[in-house]
């Protein structure tokens, strides 16, 4: 910051070196505007095309402003499909994902970090191996899996095969390794036990870090598509995702519904985000390697 | 009514959470038992619970998938085994599997070199100091949360043929070389092309959130160092900004290609026809979900691991000539 501060009062000296500077950061601003409407403009036109008249999609050129909004697209989008019934589910499943993968994670990296067991160095780098192995491989056994165990079709099926996680117990690790042992010894000096030096100091000393979990396990089971594709097969099961694109299946036709559909989906998380979006690139930033 | 099945699932799953911490008192138990020492035995009473999961959803089904590509089994008679009929019918199928390899493929090609360069460059953007860059920075991280499926829905649209966002604003363009409204997803010729420029779009997002981190991170007194030695822009973005983050393009390149080539649900929702060609993922949705063929499914799953791991390999051989570890240098 300092460094910073230095070299712009050095350049702001002569009037050449100022006027270069304002050049270079209007050409900026005319990039990032660019870059802005280019990832802009397919929602733009999302919003425009689900409060449009049907009549009025084809049209060319574009009409961005419809003649008429017609807010009666997401009245019928809603009413045509149990949309109410996609978006609790999604809630669902997500909430309790995101909470069995904090508890479960929290403990085992409790003990990955913290203590030192026979085969924990083996467990762990095994474990870490199969960061590398991609979903598909292990899709089909574990649908037949929960074909045998005749979960298809319930929440079991959505919620307990996302209970571990790779990602959530390797942050975790690394965040509960930086916490210094004499804090567990001073603890235990006053009578404190393994699980309560865990919940009474780890949790609360590591709150960032379980809000960058929690919050990149809840995005990832909101967003999920393919494995609650496979194992939902009823509108009482569908989350919102998997709702939409039978939806599509169903309406494909009429791209003012699908749209208004698509808008309706779109939305919580976009709100959702300017609340949290701190905290999300802090814990971007932080792991680095979430995709 | 529907509200009790929700008080149920819900009692379920305290009964399941109280059950898991019976287990793990019980594994506790048992290795104290044994007199195995307190440490050891706490620690895998701790982590029990995600090593069951990790057992069941994760290592025995790599295994299980395995054993299946060699079977013939459709979910409701016992599989039967088939030894490498499964690859051997893959590998002479011309129809389907061969060219959706090649798809595959040329997509990985094409979207990761364009996707990573192009989240890099709006990464170095972003990272200018100046006025008003913040809120930028908050509008070009949206897409990183985004569901990917109502972004393919979306997708789907703006690709229509007829009144789609693409072919009418590229229309000009498209006279002046002779076309006609291209059919992206049914077209053969078209197809990569829409996927390639769909990805491109991804290019904001998460990768960018990454190199932006990244390159925040680069200390300062290198730049200043290097001005000193009279660096421009390009030579500073050469020999400063890329060694230092080459390990991050590196992760990228790596995420990048696994996910390229696992491509899945924007292909669903684009459904191009069988002529235009289908993703590796598609035929193992197909194979497996809709046709019942697990065993070919496996065996489609376990050639994409092949050829994910085999290019993660080259990638990971070609990083030596590339990617800047500063702990080397320096011994």
């Amino acid at each position: 910051m300092r460094h910073q501060a230095m070299s712009r009062v050095k350049t702001q000296h002569s009037p050449g070196a100022t006027a270069a500077r304002i050049l270079r950061s209007l050409g900026i601003h005319a990039l990032l505007l660019a870059g802005a409407t280019i990832m802009l403009a397919p929602f733009a036109w999302m919003i425009s095309t689900s409060l449009k008249d049907y009549s009025e999609v084809f049209t060319v050129p574009i009409r961005w402003i419809p003649s008429r909004l017609v807010w009666s697209n997401y009245v019928d989008a809603w009413n045509e499909a149990p949309f109410a019934r996609y978006f609790f589910n999604s809630a669902f499943v997500a909430t309790v994902t995101t909470i069995g993968q904090l508890v479960f994670s929290a403990l085992a990296a409790y003990a990955f970090a913290t203590m030192n067991f026979f085969g924990r160095e083996v467990i762990f780098t095994l474990f870490l191996g199969t960061m590398m192995i991609p979903d598909q491989m292990t899709l089909v056994p574990n649908y037949v899996l929960l074909f045998r165990l005749n979960w298809i079709d319930t929440y079991y099926a959505l919620i307990v095969p996302w209970l571990g996680s790779v990602f959530s117990i390797f942050l975790m690790r690394q965040f509960f390794q930086t916490i210094p042992k004499e804090l567990y010894d001073a603890a235990q000096i006053d009578g404190c036990s393994r699980f309560g030096y865990l919940w009474r100091v780890m949790v609360p000393l590591s709150r960032p870090v379980f809000i960058t979990c929690g919050l990149f396990t809840f995005i990832g089971s909101w967003n999920a598509f393919l494995w609650p594709l496979i194992v939902t097969n009823t509108d009482r099961m569908r989350t919102i995702q998997v709702g939409l694109s039978t939806f599509m299946q169903e309406h494909g036709t009429v791209p003012t519904l699908l749209m208004a559909a698509s808008t309706m989906a779109i939305m919580p998380v976009v709100i959702g985000f300017f609340f949290v979006q701190r905290q999300f690139i802090q814990g971007i930033a932080r792991t680095g390697l979430k995709s | 009514m529907e509200g009790s099945i929700y008080v149920g699932t819900l009692a379920r799953y305290l009964l399941t959470l109280a059950m898991m911490s019976l287990l793990c008192l019980g594994v506790y138990g048992l290795l104290r038992l044994g007199r195995v020492r307190e440490e050891t035995a706490a620690g895998y009473a701790l982590i029990t619970p995600w090593l069951a999961g990790f057992l069941v959803f994760t290592a025995g089904p790599i295994l299980a998938s395995l054993g299946l590509s060699f079977t013939s089994y459709d979910l409701f008679t016992p599989p039967k085994w088939v030894g490498l009929e499964n690859y051997r019918w893959l590998f002479s199928d011309i129809l389907d599997f061969w060219p959706s390899v090649k798809l595959t493929l040329a997509y990985a090609f094409l979207s990761v070199p364009l996707g990573v360069a192009g989240s890099l460059l709006v990464a170095l953007l972003l990272s200018m100091d100046i006025r008003g860059i913040g809120a930028f920075r908050t509008i070009y991280y949206l897409p990183a949360v985004l569901p990917e499926v109502s972004v393919a829905l979306l997708w789907r649209w703006i690709f229509n043929s007829e009144a789609g966002l693409l072919n009418v604003v590229l229309r000009p363009l498209f006279r002046m070389v002779g076309l006609r409204n291209p059919d992206w997803f049914g077209d053969p010729k078209f197809v990569l092309p829409a996927f390639v420029i769909m990805s491109i779009w991804g290019i904001f997002g998460i990768n960018m959130v990454v190199f932006l981190a990244a390159i925040k991170n680069v200390p300062r007194v290198l730049y200043e160092a290097a001005e000193i030695d009279g660096a421009g822009p390009l030579a500073k973005f050469w020999s400063v900004t890329f060694p230092q983050i080459s390990p991050v393009v590196l992760l990228q390149v790596i995420m990048g290609i696994i996910g390229a080539l696992q491509i899945f649900t924007v292909a669903m929702f684009a459904r191009p026809t069988s002529a235009a060609g289908r993703f590796m993922n598609q035929l193992v949705y197909e194979r497996g979900f809709l046709q019942l063929k697990m065993g070919e499914a496996s065996a489609i799953a376990w050639v994409l691991f092949v050829i994910i791991l085999a290019l993660t390999l080259l990638v990971f051989r070609s990083s030596t000539a590339w990617v800047y570890y500063e702990a080397e240098v320096r011994k």
